[in-house]
């Protein structure tokens, strides 16, 4: 037994059978827990902390130039032309629903299978979800042409309009869950850091530090009715957030799927798209992660075994994603309809070709390296392969959305898409966005769920007493 | 602690095994008569109507056994724990997959003797017309007969494979078991995945021949894994009844199967809701046909029910947690939500025979159905012959044992 | 915990508010609860840095109604989201789309779905804070610096004095016998609860502050002010593209406002009856004898050629070849000299219709209207062989007037009319005439009258429509004159439709006729009404 322990806190990615390998490691206790991710937000921030923010910072600024100069000078500065009106910006806004889906999945939906290891990354995966809502619903938002009227969508009693939203549209739909999806999600991550928050409180050593979180936790203080209403109602949101998840990137796809358009109107679209969803976001997760654990210090709670569960489920999802892909052209040759089948060669032989193979080589092909343990449990190659698999995942989109659109009914209106400056620039400012706002999470807020990871720790170590067989002192 | 001990009490009743027979004779008389009724609903359309019904309670009994293997493999390749004692029944459903396949014979002898009473796409190219005249390269009696008998191998190999590695532990108790079959899962859910999906296709989507879905297969697999934990529970059920299986199984695992089956209940509405949608609103007749059939001859009362007694009324009902920890609660939804599953079946395939829907024609597919799954009863009941209903060597069956449900 | 001590009295110490009793790990704080629960506490709590489980039981606490509350407010968002969504789009504001009814409860699901779960949620995060009575940041236990464990790495128990039980020495002695770390007695919060002046204050200032643009906005939105608006952002308000009646340089005409191409119709409008379009009939006008004909026709043609951009409109009549610009394109049997210079051939003119017409066209200020009534007069003076021979005027021009006395002009509107039709002819009356016209048709619009206050020097009043000459003309005439305008007044075939016209031309007349209306023109019912008024 001695042997297998030790093995352990060497890998814990090794599991006997019948024995749960520990999720922290190290030897940790609650207190070193806490003063582990504490000191994340306590102590002076790392060099490259500085640098990142200053790189990311500038791309945001840039970013908000250039929403302003395209509110002044309209959307023509973009490459979007006939026949090809969704171009870029519509590609961004699925590209980073997409990313926002894989924190819902870590911590609501890994929560209900039980998954205790969601508890290392759910908080920073759920921040993450939080600032790619953000900057998708950016995207739509200055699509629109007169970008600050785009309150109209919602339907309230206009004093001057006389009419209401059209919500037989699926892009009302998409309004109203992209929306929805920012609310819970921002609920959700809210609720589960209260009582880290409060932890944060309890260590200031500043009066102002102690005002600032301990208003944000709302006077926590760790009763035990304040824990059995607090799980119950985080149980209930998990519950909620798991078919929203789900519903938001269906209604994205559907904004595609229910059009009549060749490549886009599928039935499987739906779980299609959520699939790629987890799939770009776990590979965004990782991406994030590999160096948030690195320059944190944090290898003890996000442990190799965390980083190569993700990776098993960026596997899974991306094996489904390359199993929709074929049952896609399947079912295009299958139909023998002409513009299905014509589109889909088109898609891999016509002008798009490069964006193609660019897609199926990352999405398809790159993840199907995590078949070996040895490439899984690398963190080098895992953010390399994680980086492909979202260049793969902007580039599905890309090829949806363009190719289809490229080539209407009317072999006339046929076109080329070209990006212009704007677009590419904007994509880019995106991620300064994105960035900013994740590193700012790190530098201020709890990056790791302490009091979940806590109540993991003393589950596990229930577990191990019951496999030493003294289990006549505790009770269950 | 709890301990399973490899005695009388994790294997089923004595009285059962001798009922096997009997059973497999009541079920082809059950079907012999089911053909009897189906003469007097319409003489005319008797080949049409009974192949029709054969396929459906085929489905209806085939979707389960699938539904058991997806769930005997997604338990080793996430290490589950909690699942190790209701495993193994799950096991023997799904090893009952090679004797199904043997119910295919009727259907492929059909085709091979070019009748279109099943699938209107056995013809010559000249005798159809229209887009099934164009895919006769793909659905023909020969390539068709091919790719059922490479799904049904697949499958048959699969879980033959690991019921014999799960039966090696109960002798040996070996760890590596384990980790093999957990090795080996996850290719195999790759070969599972890509042929339910196209058996789906071959078996139920082409009985249109000119209509296509992608997400039909996704469609059927949900639906069949929502029947497999029905059957599953029930079984464990009528097992306890029987004073069997009392200490293996608790309410925990029945708590947890139910939520699974709630979870996928809503994966099938979601399902149906995306195929239905989308054709829908883009509304192109070529589509729709598909859901105009449903909607025709009588058949559209059934659609509409469906939703209900599928999605609706059972969500309301299994939503809460202490439906889900009561017995009696979870084996009502479980009976429903079979009978919803056969509802299912009936909607996928009936109302392609174009014969109005009728009481008589219900009722005569119901002892079709009846015979169906008595044969059905008696396979498992001689697959679980001198089987232990448990793996009580798994090496993860203490957590098993001890594990309780959370809040939810 | 402590709602009961409130009221707080300054001048006293601060009052015991229970015992607190601090252990290492939760087995210890378990033992602990279930001693204290036998011993028959009931108001007692634990604080935990992670929900420990077992304690509820251990402590007795009973299950949370959240669920049900949740349950609610998720019903209350299906509920809100299907009736929104219907009344929204098949009751308050229904239109058609896609081919979709209006109530299509298919497309409903996606957003009734994610409200239902957007209001379980929000219920669900309120109702959790709100049971839990948060937020709340005064607690006694907070003073205790000891206590900021209970985030951290210690388990406490605490025993409220308020239990039935409670005594300062048993609860003492109980919790020590459970061996805690540390066993403390809770004071009561003593710091003043009364938020500073100087902080709310400035929250209420910084209110204050915060509504002030949206204060404004709601000012702007729902007042009238004279000025143009203010552009925050441009709204597509400056296009480089024409709006009717601005000039352009791209035409010889020097107009944006372009006619159909000749002989043709736009799609879907061929109503297969020329009158209809023409405001006269054709048929007829082919007729008349050859040398009229073949001048009308070869006018026409000619007129064609040599200004094929600004080709006249369908139906555009014959014209004198010498005329050049639209303003003239009017034929000459019809339009004797147009000008009041040449007020001396009026009379000569046995057309009834003629006055003079110089009607300003409104958008077309920056025109030279001098040069363009210079044109026009030259034009007519060519055209009309009679101005040009004073001499023999009455046989020349009596022989015009009795082989082409005018346009045959229908006498009846070629399109059946109704109250709908009327109310169209009202409504375009109203957007396209009545700026010049009047509403009334007095020739007192707005424009009319702005050039006159500002005395335009080449404005010419527009023409009353109630004029005699104006009210007898037939229909036809007044179709005609709508279509191609006439002096300085546009055509406005290019902007109304032929029924537009024609409705238009229904509503002149029927305010002709209001000014000549005798009592029995009244409807019966409304009659008694009139004769009430008077």
């Amino acid at each position: 037994m001695a042997s297998i322990a030790t093995s352990f806190e060497i890998d814990n990615t090794i599991e006997i059978p019948g024995r749960r390998a520990p999720l922290v490691t190290g030897n940790q206790t609650l207190g070193s827990v806490t003063e582990m991710v504490s000191s994340v937000a306590e102590r002076p921030q790392p060099k490259i902390w500085y640098i990142a923010f200053a790189i990311s910072f500038s791309m945001m600024v840039m970013f908000f130039s250039l929403i302003a100069y395209l509110i002044y000078m309209g959307v023509g500065i973009w490459g979007n032309m006939s026949p090809v009106f969704w171009a870029w910006p519509i590609v961004n806004f699925v590209f980073w629903v997409g990313i926002a889906h894989a924190g819902t999945l870590i911590s609501a939906v890994l929560f209900l299978f039980r998954q205790n290891w969601r508890t290392s990354i759910n908080r920073a995966a759920e921040a993450m979800t939080i600032f790619a809502v953000v900057c998708a619903g950016i995207f739509p938002g200055i699509h629109v042409g007169r970008a600050w009227l785009a309150f109209w969508l919602t339907p309230y009693p206009s004093l001057n309009l006389w009419m209401w939203p059209q919500f037989r549209s699926p892009l009302l739909w998409d309004v109203f869950a992209v929306s929805t999806y920012a609310s819970v999600s921002l609920m959700f991550w809210y609720m589960g850091m209260i009582p880290d928050l409060a932890t944060y409180r309890d260590r200031s050593k500043t009066k102002l530090r102690r005002l600032i979180y301990g208003i944000l936790c709302l006077g926590w203080t760790g009763s035990t009715r304040h824990w059995m209403r607090y799980e119950k109602a985080y149980t209930i949101l998990a519950a909620l957030a798991t078919p929203l998840v789900l519903s938001v990137h269906t209604v994205v796809s559907f904004d595609f799927a229910v059009s009549q358009l060749p490549g886009w109107h599928t039935t499987i679209f739906p779980p299609y798209f959520v699939a790629g969803a987890i799939f770009s976001g776990f590979a965004m997760v990782i991406t994030l992660l590999v160096p948030v654990r690195k320059i944190y210090g944090l290898e003890h709670l996000i442990t190799m075994r965390h980083l190569e569960n993700m990776n098993k489920i960026i596997l899974v999802t991306g094996s489904l994603v390359g199993l929709a892909y074929a049952t896609e052209f399947f079912m295009a040759w299958y139909s023998f309809n002409g513009f299905e089948s014509y589109t889909f060669i088109n898609r891999a032989f016509g002008p798009y070709w490069w964006a193609y193979w660019i897609m199926v080589s990352c999405n398809v092909i790159c993840p199907q390296l995590f078949w070996f343990k040895k490439l899984r449990t690398s963190p080098v190659l895992m953010v390399i392969i994680s980086i492909f698999v979202n260049i793969g995942m902007w580039f599905e989109r890309f090829v949806i959305t363009v190719t289809s659109l490229s080539r209407d009914f009317l072999p006339s209106s046929w076109g080329y898409f070209r990006p212009t400056i704007f677009d590419m620039l904007m994509l880019a400012g995106s991620f300064g966005l994105f960035m900013t706002l994740f590193l700012l999470f790190c530098r201020f807020l709890p990056t790791i769920a302490m009091a979940e990871v806590k109540g993991v720790m003393s589950a596990h170590a229930h577990a191990e007493a019951h496999l030493a067989g003294d289990h006549g002192q505790h009770h269950h | 602690m709890i301990q399973i001990k490899n005695d009388e009490s994790i294997r089923i009743p004595e009285s059962w095994r001798s009922k096997a027979i009997p059973m497999i004779v009541v079920g082809i008389i059950a079907v012999g008569i089911s053909f009897f009724l189906f003469r007097l609903v319409s003489d005319k359309d008797v080949m049409k109507l009974v192949s029709h019904s054969y396929l459906a309670n085929l489905m209806f009994c085939m979707t389960i056994a699938i539904g058991a293997m997806f769930f005997v493999l997604v338990q080793y390749v996430v290490r589950s724990g909690w699942s190790a004692t209701v495993r193994r029944l799950a096991e023997i459903i799904s090893s009952v997959i090679p004797w199904l396949a043997m119910l295919f014979i009727p259907i492929l002898v059909m085709l091979v003797l070019g009748r279109k009473d099943l699938y209107e796409w056995n013809a010559s190219r000249e005798e159809l017309h229209g887009l099934a005249a164009e895919k006769t390269g793909y659905l023909n009696w020969w390539f068709f007969s091919l790719r059922s008998v490479i799904y049904l191998s697949i499958w048959s190999v699969i879980v033959t494979w690991v019921h014999r590695m799960s039966r090696r532990q109960d002798e040996t108790g070996e760890v590596e078991i384990t980790l093999k079959i957990q090795k080996y899962s996850g290719p195999m859910i790759v070969l599972f995945a890509l042929s339910v999906s196209f058996a789906a296709f071959d078996w139920v989507m082409s009985l249109q021949a000119d209509w296509y879905s992608t997400i039909f297969g996704v469609y059927m697999f949900a639906g069949g894994m929502v029947a497999f934990f029905a059957t599953m529970m029930l079984l464990f059920d009528l097992l306890q009844r029987c004073g069997k299986l009392r200490d293996a199984v608790n309410v925990e695992h029945f708590h947890d199967m139910s939520k699974i089956m709630f979870g996928f209940n809503m994966f099938w509405a979601y399902c149906g809701f995306s195929q239905f949608m989308l054709y829908w609103y883009a509304d192109i007749p070529e589509e729709t046909s598909w859901f105009r059939t449903r909607i025709e001859n009588g058949w559209d009362t059934l659609s509409y029910v469906l939703i209900a007694v599928h999605f609706i009324i059972p969500f309301l009902g299994l939503m809460s947690r202490h439906v889900r920890r009561n017995r009696v609660g979870v084996v009502f939804w479980c009976a429903w939500l079979l009978v919803a599953h056969w509802m299912d079946m009936v909607f996928m395939v009936m109302p392609n025979t174009h014969v109005p829907a009728s009481g008589l024609l219900f009722i005569a597919h119901l002892i079709g159905t009846i015979g169906m799954v008595s044969i059905f009863a008696a396979f498992l009941i001689l697959r679980a012959s001198d089987v232990p209903l448990v793996a009580h060597r798994d090496p993860r069956l203490r957590e098993a044992l001890t594990y309780s449900n959370p809040i939810l | 915990m402590s709602e009961h001590h409130e009221k707080k009295d300054r001048s006293r110490p601060p009052q015991s508010q229970g015992w607190i009793a601090e252990y290492v790990d939760e087995h210890g704080l378990l033992e602990a609860a279930r001693k204290v629960r036998e011993a028959g506490y009931t108001k007692t709590d634990a604080f935990t840095p992670y929900p420990v489980h077992g304690i509820d039981h251990a402590l007795g606490i009973r299950p949370t109604v959240l669920p049900f509350i949740v349950l609610v407010g998720g019903f209350t968002g299906l509920g809100t989201a299907l009736l929104m969504q219907y009344w929204m789009n098949a009751v308050d504001y229904p239109y058609l789309i896609s081919g979709k009814p209006l109530g299509s409860w298919p497309a409903f699901i996606p957003v009734t779905f994610e409200l239902t779960v957007l209001f379980s949620a929000i219920t669900t995060f309120l109702g959790s804070i709100l049971l839990n009575r948060l937020p709340k940041y005064s607690n006694p236990v907070f003073t205790s610096p000891r206590f900021d464990r209970a985030t951290d790495d210690r388990f406490f128990l605490y025993v409220d004095s308020s239990d039935r039980y409670f005594n300062k020495n048993s609860v003492q002695n109980l919790l020590s016998s459970t061996n805690p770390e540390s066993l403390e007695e809770v004071m009561e919060d003593a710091s003043s609860t009364v938020i500073p002046r100087a902080v709310w204050l400035s929250v209420l200032l910084l209110l204050v502050i915060a509504s002030i643009p949206m204060a404004i906005i709601l000012k702007m939105r729902n007042s009238n002010s004279p000025s143009p608006r203010w552009h925050v952002f441009f709204d597509m308000d400056f296009q480089p593209k024409k709006k009717p009646q601005q000039i352009s340089t791209l035409f010889a005409d020097g107009r944006a406002m372009r006619s159909p191409v000749l002989g043709t119709v736009a799609r879907g409008q061929w109503e297969g009856n020329d009158a209809f379009y023409l405001g006269y009939d054709p048929a007829k006008l082919a007729a008349h004898a050859g040398r009229d004909r073949s001048r009308f026709v070869g006018a026409s043609l000619a007129a064609a050629m040599q200004d094929p951009v600004g080709a006249p409109a369908l139906g555009q009549p014959p014209t004198p070849d010498e005329e050049k610009s639209p303003e003239s394109a009017i034929p000459a049997g019809s339009n004797v000299p147009a000008k009041s210079e040449t007020s001396d051939e009026m009379d000569e003119s046995s057309n009834a219709a003629e006055k003079p017409s110089d009607e300003p066209s409104p958008g077309d200020e920056a025109t030279d209207g001098k040069v363009m009534v210079e044109e026009t007069q030259t034009a007519n003076d060519a055209a009309s062989p009679s101005s040009g021979e004073p001499a023999n005027p009455s046989q020349d021009g009596a022989a015009l007037a009795s082989a082409v006395p005018t346009l045959p002009f229908v006498t009846n509107i070629p399109m059946e009319i109704d109250a709908q039709v009327m109310e169209l002819g009202k409504k375009k009356f109203e957007i396209y005439c009545s700026v010049c016209h009047g509403v009334g048709g007095d020739g007192d619009g707005l424009v009319a009258r702005r050039a006159e206050e500002i005395a335009q020097s080449y404005w010419l009043p527009p023409t009353s429509l109630h004029a005699d000459a104006v009210r007898s003309q037939p229909v036809g005439q007044v179709f005609y004159t709508i279509s191609n305008g006439k002096g300085k007044m546009a055509g406005y075939g290019a902007v109304l439709t032929p029924k537009e016209r024609w409705a238009v031309v229904l509503y002149v007349k029927a305010l002709q006729r209001s000014r000549n209306a005798s009592e029995s023109d009244v409807p019966l019912e409304m009659q008694s009404k009139l004769s009430q008024s008077k």
